[in-house]
């Protein structure tokens, strides 16, 4: 038999061994929604054309569904669709189609951040950018894009500790992350003694939350350190 | 692609008969969040020694462990504490009938508390100081003060942020759907138990989900609209 804080320290160790796993799971939708995020916002902030349409419909989908069901959704729908085009996918791991609906979700919630960001955007200094004779692509990289940065950074922060926490979802189409593995040690136990191996994973999971508040408030500082000068 | 289309139509109602349901859970939930959101506000702004230190530790943890594993916890965790309460106060223990719905009910109420606090603190310190001063001058009791004073105007600042929590807090109950409340994902998934139409039964789901939460945010926005009249005349900075 086992007592509470053995069971709790067995488990740390082993639930520790997945942390890459969870951070694969963080980071992969993160850069993904760098970019896709941008190309969304871009469609946005344009002309209303069909793909404006699109980009809104997407958005809205996958912000105004809860993240449990989108997982389920590529789970279950994805071979299905793409089984149309005879390519068969229903051996992927469970992890490739987590992480694929979590691109998508998480890229909704950036454009919007991204979005909100250009709008607050002062239209004179893009202006600005023109009178001097920069081009769109110059406009972008050297006016709006650190600007816009800076605004959405906080927002952001809170997105991507939001991304984080909500990987702790992906052990329901068996992917083995940490709390997958939680789930297996517990499963391993009959059941009993749940909470330790609970307890083991909260601890994985707030250390980690803490690491990413701390880099994000470190680039806050470092994308605001021009404040005050610029202005 | 090949779905079982008359399966979908005829899952609508059963899935929209869970429609009222989770939005209860939500709302209970939701409920539960603001009155601890209100006394961690209290704890904090009062400068209560002991407990505000302890309201933010709290605080601190609700927000850096993932939802899931709170709720995983509660579900757990509560029957013990229950089953130690065996016999406190005439109380007694029923195995038997754990209620699942108020195990979630505690983590999302907390969890949603520790996040709503912020909304609380931002809001209550929006609102300008002198009008406090203000209605100290005209004699009016600390009481007064807040009830006539500070609470309407933070109310009016804190309305899109508590809007915003709800929209979130009726998606994130579909987690509860996990540890046996039996809302509407839950009952997506029951309904399609005969036939193996699990997707078509998610589609369902995500649907009324997306419906729902299209509207609440019209709703909302329209509700934010309106109370623009009582801004106008707050001072700006």
């Amino acid at each position: 038999m086992w007592s509470g804080s053995e069971l709790f320290a067995e488990a740390l160790p082993q639930l520790a061994a997945y942390i890459p796993i969870t951070l694969l799971c963080f980071a992969v939708p993160s850069l993904v929604a760098l970019f896709m995020g941008s190309l969304i916002c871009y469609i946005r902030v344009g002309k209303k054309n069909l793909l404006y349409y699109l980009a809104s419909l997407f958005v809205s989908f996958f912000r105004g569904t809860p993240g449990l069901i989108q997982i389920y959704l590529f789970f279950f729908g994805l071979p299905k669709l793409v089984a149309v085009f005879g390519i068969d996918i229903n051996r992927w791991d469970a992890l490739i189609f987590f992480i694929l609906s979590t691109c998508c979700n998480f890229s909704s919630f950036v454009s919007e951040a991204f979005r909100s960001a250009y709008l607050a955007l002062d239209k004179g200094q893009i202006e600005a950018g023109y009178s001097i004779g920069f081009n769109r692509w110059q406009c972008f990289a050297q006016i709006i894009a650190p600007q816009a940065l800076q605004i959405a950074l906080p927002n952001l922060k809170n997105l991507e500790i939001d991304l984080l926490k909500g990987t702790a979802v992906a052990y329901v189409i068996g992917a083995m992350d940490v709390m997958g593995k939680a789930q297996y040690i517990i499963s391993m136990h009959r059941g009993f003694g749940q909470i330790w191996v609970l307890l083991a994973a909260a601890v994985i999971y707030f250390l980690i939350t803490v690491g990413l508040e701390l880099l994000f408030n470190f680039l806050t500082k470092r994308f605001s350190r021009h404040e005050g000068v610029a202005a | 692609m090949s779905l079982n289309y008359a399966f979908m139509v005829q899952d609508i109602p059963v899935v929209l008969a869970a429609l009222p349901r989770t939005l209860g859970f939500a709302l209970c939930a939701y409920m539960g969040a603001i009155l601890l959101a209100f006394l961690a506000g209290i704890c904090i702004l009062r400068n209560i020694p002991l407990l505000k230190q302890l309201v933010i530790a709290l605080n601190t943890l609700l927000k850096g462990v993932p939802l899931m594993v709170q709720l995983l916890l509660c579900f757990y965790a509560i029957p013990y504490l229950l089953q130690g309460l065996d016999g406190f106060l005439g109380y007694a223990y029923n195995p038997k009938n754990p209620s699942y719905f108020a195990f979630a009910l505690v983590a999302f109420a907390f969890n949603y508390g520790a996040y709503m606090t912020d909304v609380v603190l931002s809001s209550y310190r929006a609102v300008d100081k002198g009008q406090l001063e203000a209605a100290y001058s005209v004699g009016m009791s600390a009481w007064q003060g807040l009830a006539h004073i500070v609470l309407p105007q933070a109310l009016v600042i804190a309305i899109p942020n508590l809007t915003n929590y709800f929209i979130w807090l009726f998606k994130a109950s579909s987690l509860a759907s996990l540890v046996n409340v039996f809302e509407l994902l839950a009952t997506a998934r029951m309904s399609t138990a005969n036939n193996y139409a699990i997707l078509e039964g998610y589609i369902v789901a995500a649907g009324i989900y997306w419906l729902v939460c299209v509207l609440a945010e019209k709703g909302f926005a329209l509700l934010d609209k309106k109370m623009n009249k009582f801004r106008h005349d707050l001072p700006t900075a």
